[in-house]
């Protein structure tokens, strides 16, 4: 099972919506990702910028954790399935209509950019208002998960050329 | 609650978090921009499970008692504006803030870059922060349940949304199975269209 490379969507999405019971039991909080970017972007800005204060308490640190985590989690399962990635996902070249490496990490910058920026105005992102806000029955992360598949489809419809 | 123990239990349940991320192939961008476009839907699939799941763990945990929920605050300009360019931002990225780090671990090298651009825009944000405030996107209001507002117990509420989940998963599953959604390499890169 654990050298498989794809399990079924509702085998992985149980194990992900289990997360929620350490994550409420023990520290206390709901699973999220986006946080963690402020923490980090935020210490390594308050290097060059002293006006800049970041304060991080233990769940801050656990969230930067738990994305670290996430990278290490994804790699061994790479490594255990022979799944391994090309360095640029092939179907780049046709949303995009280019096969330039340059544009498609323009765009990902440009992308990755705006998701934050979007993320932290909405505070939370697919984890924080998708998977912990609708599971505890929030309205406001329910309109910004409503907002987000919004703004999803229309970038990528609009934006986007067809996959 | 100690650093050590908060950052150690961070990358163990990260572990998982991620592991669970690639067998599922929803960290891939060809399932999320093919969830966008909507012609894929592993992204919807992992998300409702991944919901309904939690929703009946909380309701378990808080119904007994042993946990207090945290939702957070009711901002409807800023949940609807944040919203949109949150989901702009993972269509032209094929991620969103998490999987990021999942593609960075599977072998993506772009994700750097999404990585990168991530962490000044939440950098950019923390500076643009006091202005925003002063805006209409400033007004945050209390904490919004909708259990609270039907005046029912969470842990039903919660149930019923897992229900919904379930039913919904059925009916898209039946509508289209998720083997059909893998693509060529399990990335989702999916032969050019296929009529339905």
């Amino acid at each position: 099972m654990l050298t498989n490379k794809a399990w079924s969507p509702y085998a992985a999405g149980i194990v992900i919506g289990l997360l929620q019971i350490p994550a409420f039991l023990l520290i206390e909080t709901a699973l999220g990702a986006s946080t963690s970017y402020v923490t980090v972007g935020g210490i390594i800005a308050s290097w060059i910028d002293r006006s800049i204060h970041v304060t991080a308490t233990s769940r801050n640190w656990w969230q930067v954790a738990l994305v670290v985590g996430i990278a290490i989690g994804a790699f061994i399962s790479m490594r255990l399935s022979g799944a391994r990635r090309r360095p640029i996902s092939p179907i780049w070249r046709r949303a995009l209509g280019s096969s330039s490496p340059a544009r498609r990490c323009v765009v990902a910058f440009v992308g990755g950019f705006i998701m934050l920026f979007g993320a932290r105005i909405a505070d939370g992102c697919t984890s924080g208002h998708g998977l912990s806000g609708v599971a505890q029955l929030a309205v406001g992360s329910t309109v910004a998960v409503v907002a987000m598949f919004a703004g999803g489809i229309a970038t990528a419809m609009l934006v986007l050329r067809r996959i | 609650m100690s650093l050590a123990f908060a950052v150690g239990l961070g990358i163990a349940m990260g572990i998982v978090f991620g592991f669970a991320l690639e067998k599922s192939r929803v960290f891939e961008p060809g399932m999320i921009v093919g969830q966008m476009q909507l012609r894929n839907f592993i992204m919807l699939k992992v998300f409702l499970t991944a919901v309904a799941t939690g929703a009946i763990a909380l309701a378990v945990l808080n119904g007994l008692g042993y946990v207090k929920l945290q939702p957070r605050a009711a901002a409807w300009a800023a949940n609807a504006v944040g919203g949109l360019l949150l989901g702009a931002g993972i269509s032209l990225t094929g991620a969103c803030p998490g999987t990021t780090l999942a593609q960075i671990g599977a072998g993506y090298r772009d994700a750097w870059f999404t990585l990168i651009g991530g962490l000044l825009g939440a950098v950019t944000f923390l500076y643009a922060q006091p202005a925003i405030n002063k805006t209409f996107l400033g007004q945050s209001g209390s904490s919004l349940v909708f259990t609270d507002l039907v005046g029912v117990p969470y842990w039903i509420g919660a149930l019923v949304l897992a229900a919904v989940c379930i039913v919904i998963l059925v009916v898209l599953e039946r509508w289209s199975p998720w083997r059909n959604d893998m693509g060529n390499d399990v990335d989702g890169d999916l032969p050019a269209k296929i009529s339905k």
